[in-house]
C-alpha cells in the first residue's frame, strides 16, 4: 500500500476541514488517483463489514443502524451518505493511522447501486440489506434493468446473507439471480391499501416472465402484495414483518415473542427502514433492548426531515428520484397550516444530468393538498422546476425563480416572514444539499439537531 | 371547435420511461388555456383500440425488455397503423417508441426486434449509450432541446426533426436528429421534450387540430417561463 496516499488523502481532508470544507469525498478522491488500490488495500484490514444498498432509504436505514450497532462497537460509517469509491475511501481513511492501519474493523457502509460491482469483492461483508428498487438517476446507470444487474452482480461476488424488501418485486429478484441466501422483512399485509394515486411504479412486470403483476394491495410505489398470474411469482413470506400501530413499530418473527419497538422516523417509507435496520441488527445477535436503544437515540442525518431553529423554522430534505420525492411531499403535506417551498434542484453528475424525473414526481399533491402559499425554484435547473410546478396547475403568481441558492433560499425565508413566520420546506437535490445545510446553520443562532419525531428520508 | 382533441397515450405502463407523462399535460394546458377541450385516452397492453378514433397519437420510451413487449402487441397490426400515417394520422414517438417505427431495432445480442415499418428506418444498438443534453436547429419548430439517453443508432433517409447543434442525435454520426414524416414526429430527445419547447408543441396540436377538421388557428400563449427556460437552458447547458 502506498502510505504516501494515505497522507494525501488525510491531509486533504485536514485542509478541507481548516477550510471548513464538505470533506466526506474528495479526499478519497485524491487519495485514490495517487493508488487507485487504495480502498482494496485499506478494506483488506477489515474483519467485518455490513452494507446498505438499494434505491430510497440507504442513508435512514444506515443511520438507524448505526445507532444500534454503535453502542456496543466502534463502526466506521459513511454517515453522509457520500456512497461513492471515493466516499467510502475518505471513510475508511478518517479512521487510518498515518501509517496506514486502520483503527477500527467492522465497516457499516451504504453503498450506490453501480458502485457496489466495482468493491463488492474487496469487502468482507457478512450482511447486505437491499431497501428498495426505485427509478433514480436514469442517465447514470442506463435504465432500471441496468441497475438490477450491477446489484445481482455486485451481491454474487460476496460471501453475505442478503436482507431484502419482500414487498419490492424488483429487490426480490436481486436476491434470487444473486445466488446468496436470503432473509426478507415487510410490512404487514394490513398496511397496505388498495387505493393508489397515479404514481409512476417501476417493475409492476414479472421480471421472470414478463406477465403484468397482479397487486392484492399497494403500499407504495411498487411496494405491496403482488403475483404473478402466469408464472406464480409473488411475495414471499417475511421472516420480519412489520406493523406500525399507535407510532410504534411491532416487529413479529416466527415462533418469537412480537416486539414493541420505537418508530422514530414517521411515513411509512421509514418504518420499511426501520424494520430493514432491525432485521439486520438481529441477524448480527444484536439484542432486542439494545435495538430499541439504538432507536430511541436516533439522530435524522443532514437532509433527512432535519429542522433548522431558523427564523421562519426550516426544514430540509433531500430529493433525487420521484418515489423518494412523493414520500417526502407526502409527509409534508400531511403537516397542518399554511407554508412555503423551496425547491432546489441542481443537475450535476452527482445530481443526476437528467431531470425528466421531475415530471413524473406527484407535484400536483403539493398544490392539491399541501397548502404551499408560495413557491420559490433555486438551482441550476431552477426555470425547470418552476416550468414543472406550472405544468401542475400551481398558480404562476405564487412562483418566483432564483438561480443562486442563497437568493432563493432568502427570498423564501423573507417571503415566509412576511405572511406570518410560516415554516419553509426545503426540498434540494444532491449537490445543493450540503450549501444549503451550511447557508441554513448560518441563520440559526442554536443549531438545533431536534428532529421532533418528524418523518425522514432518504 | 366543441368536440374535444381526442389524443392515444399508448401503452403508459410500459412506455414511461422518460417522464413522457409530462408531455401529455403540456399538450392538455396548453388546449386548456385556449379554451379548447381535450380527451385523453390511455391505451393499456390488453385494450382494444381503433386509430381512428384519435386526432393525435403518443408513444413514449421504454427499457428494452418493456420496448419488446410493446414490439410484439403493435406488429401484428402494422398494416392497420401503416395506412393511418399514410392518411395523415399525427404521431409523437419519443425514443423507444421512435425506434419502434422503422423496420427493426436490433438489441446488443444480435436479436433483431421487428417494428412497424412506417419508416424506412433502422436502428442497431452499440456502445457506448449516447447520454447528455441536446440541442437542435428544427427549419419549422426552430430551437429545440432537452436530454438524450440511448443506446441504438439509427439511420433513415427521410427529413430529420433537426440539425444537431449539440449532442448526439440518431446515431452521433451523420448530425442529424429525429424524423419528420407526413404527420409523424420522431425523436430521441426528452427531458420531457414538450415543456421546454413549446413552440413545437403548439405545431403538433396544430397539425392535431387541422387533422380532426376543425378550422381553427391557435393563438399564441405568453410563455414566459417556457422561453426562460429555454434559454437558460441554452446558455448553461449547451455550451
Amino acid at each position: 500500500m502506498s502510505v504516501f496516499a494515505v497522507w494525501i488523502g488525510k491531509l486533504t481532508a485536514f485542509i478541507l476541514h481548516l477550510a471548513k470544507r464538505n470533506a466526506t469525498s474528495l479526499p478519497g478522491k485524491v487519495a485514490l488517483q495517487v493508488d487507485p488500490r487504495l480502498l482494496q488495500t485499506l478494506s483488506r484490514q477489515l474483519h467485518q463489514c455490513v452494507v446498505v444498498t438499494g434505491t430510497n432509504g440507504k442513508t435512514t436505514t444506515a443511520a438507524l443502524l448505526s445507532s444500534m450497532l454503535g453502542q456496543t462497537t466502534a463502526l466506521i460509517h459513511n454517515a453522509e451518505g457520500a456512497n461513492l469509491p471515493q466516499g467510502l475511501t475518505t471513510a475508511l481513511l478518517r479512521r487510518t493511522s498515518w501509517l496506514g492501519r486502520l483503527k477500527d474493523t467492522t465497516a457499516l457502509f451504504e453503498i450506490d447501486e453501480a458502485t457496489l460491482p466495482l468493491v463488492s469483492r474487496y469487502l468482507p461483508i457478512q450482511f447486505l440489506v437491499v431497501t428498495n428498487v426505485f427509478r433514480d438517476q436514469l442517465d447514470r446507470y442506463g435504465e432500471l434493468d441496468t441497475t438490477i444487474e450491477k446489484l445481482v452482480t455486485g451481491i454474487a461476488a460476496t460471501q453475505a446473507t442478503v436482507l431484502l424488501n419482500a414487498d419490492d418485486p424488483l429487490a426480490q429478484i436481486v436476491g434470487l439471480r444473486s445466488g446468496r441466501p436470503v432473509q426478507y422483512f415487510g410490512l404487514a399485509a394490513n398496511m397496505a391499501t388498495r387505493q393508489v394515486r397515479d404514481q409512476v411504479r417501476d417493475g409492476a412486470f414479472c421480471l421472470q416472465c414478463g406477465s403484468l403483476l397482479n397487486y392484492e394491495g399497494f403500499v407504495y410505489g411498487q411496494l405491496g402484495s403482488y403475483h404473478c398470474p402466469k408464472c406464480g411469482f409473488h411475495t414471499p413470506t417475511a421472516d420480519y414483518s412489520g406493523e406500525v400501530f399507535r407510532g410504534q413499530l411491532k416487529v413479529y418473527v416466527a415462533n418469537q415473542p412480537v416486539q414493541n419497538l420505537p418508530l422514530p422516523v414517521l411515513g411509512l417509507f421509514n418504518a420499511y427502514n426501520t424494520l430493514a435496520a432491525v432485521a439486520c441488527a438481529r441477524l448480527m445477535s444484536i439484542s432486542m433492548p439494545t435495538i430499541a436503544q439504538g432507536l430511541s437515540l436516533y439522530q435524522a442525518p443532514m437532509g433527512r426531515m432535519q429542522v433548522f431553529n431558523s427564523q421562519p423554522r426550516t426544514v430540509l430534505n433531500l430529493i433525487k428520484n420521484p418515489t423518494g420525492c412523493d414520500s417526502v411531499l407526502q409527509a409534508i403535506a400531511s403537516e397542518p397550516g399554511n407554508k412555503v417551498l423551496c425547491i432546489a434542484i441542481n443537475d450535476l453528475a452527482a445530481d443526476g444530468r437528467d431531470v425528466s424525473w421531475l415530471w413524473d414526481a406527484d407535484f400536483e399533491l403539493t398544490v392539491e393538498q399541501g397548502q404551499f402559499i408560495h413557491c420559490v425554484t433555486t438551482g441550476l435547473r431552477a426555470e425547470d422546476m418552476a416550468l414543472r410546478l406550472k405544468y401542475g396547475d400551481f398558480p404562476e403568481k405564487n412562483l418566483s425563480c432564483h438561480v443562486p441558492l442563497e437568493e432563493g433560499l432568502d427570498v423564501a425565508l423573507s417571503t415566509a416572514h412576511i405572511y406570518g413566520d410560516l415554516p419553509v420546506y426545503v426540498l434540494s437535490t444532491y449537490t445543493a444539499l450540503y450549501p444549503l445545510a451550511q447557508l441554513l446553520a448560518r441563520r440559526v443562532s442554536v443549531y438545533v439537531q431536534a428532529t421532533e419525531n418528524r418523518p425522514s428520508v432518504s | 371547435m366543441c368536440k374535444p382533441l381526442r389524443i392515444g397515450h399508448l401503452y403508459p405502463e410500459l412506455l414511461n420511461l422518460y417522464a413522457d407523462k409530462g408531455n401529455i399535460q403540456v399538450l392538455v394546458h396548453r388546449c386548456q388555456w385556449r379554451g379548447l377541450t381535450t380527451e385523453v385516452t390511455p391505451v393499456y397492453g390488453t385494450d382494444t383500440y381503433h386509430l381512428q378514433n384519435f386526432d393525435l397519437v403518443l408513444l413514449g420510451g421504454g427499457s428494452d425488455r418493456e420496448q419488446e413487449l410493446v414490439a410484439q402487441t403493435l406488429y401484428p397490426r402494422r398494416q392497420e397503423w401503416q395506412s393511418a400515417i399514410s392518411d395523415g394520422l399525427p404521431l409523437l414517438a419519443i425514443c423507444g417508441g421512435y425506434q419502434l417505427l422503422g423496420e427493426f431495432y436490433q438489441l446488443a445480442d444480435g436479436h433483431k426486434v421487428p417494428g412497424l415499418g412506417i419508416l424506412d428506418m433502422q436502428t442497431v444498438v452499440s456502445q457506448p449509450r449516447l447520454i447528455g443534453n441536446i440541442g437542435i436547429d428544427s427549419p419549422w419548430a426552430g430551437r429545440i432541446v432537452g436530454f438524450e439517453n440511448h443506446g441504438g443508432r439509427t439511420t433513415h433517409h427521410h427529413n430529420p426533426l433537426g440539425q444537431v447543434l449539440h449532442g448526439h442525435g440518431n446515431n452521433g454520426i451523420d448530425g442529424q436528429e429525429g424524423v419528420h414524416f407526413q404527420n409523424v414526429i420522431g425523436t430521441y430527445i426528452h427531458g420531457p421534450l414538450l415543456p421546454k419547447n413549446p413552440q413545437l408543441a403548439d405545431f403538433i396540436l396544430q397539425t392535431a387540430l387541422d387533422y380532426a377538421g376543425g378550422n381553427l388557428i391557435l393563438p399564441p400563449l405568453p410563455d414566459n417561463l417556457e422561453k426562460a427556460a429555454q434559454q437558460a437552458f441554452m446558455e448553461r447547458r449547451l455550451r
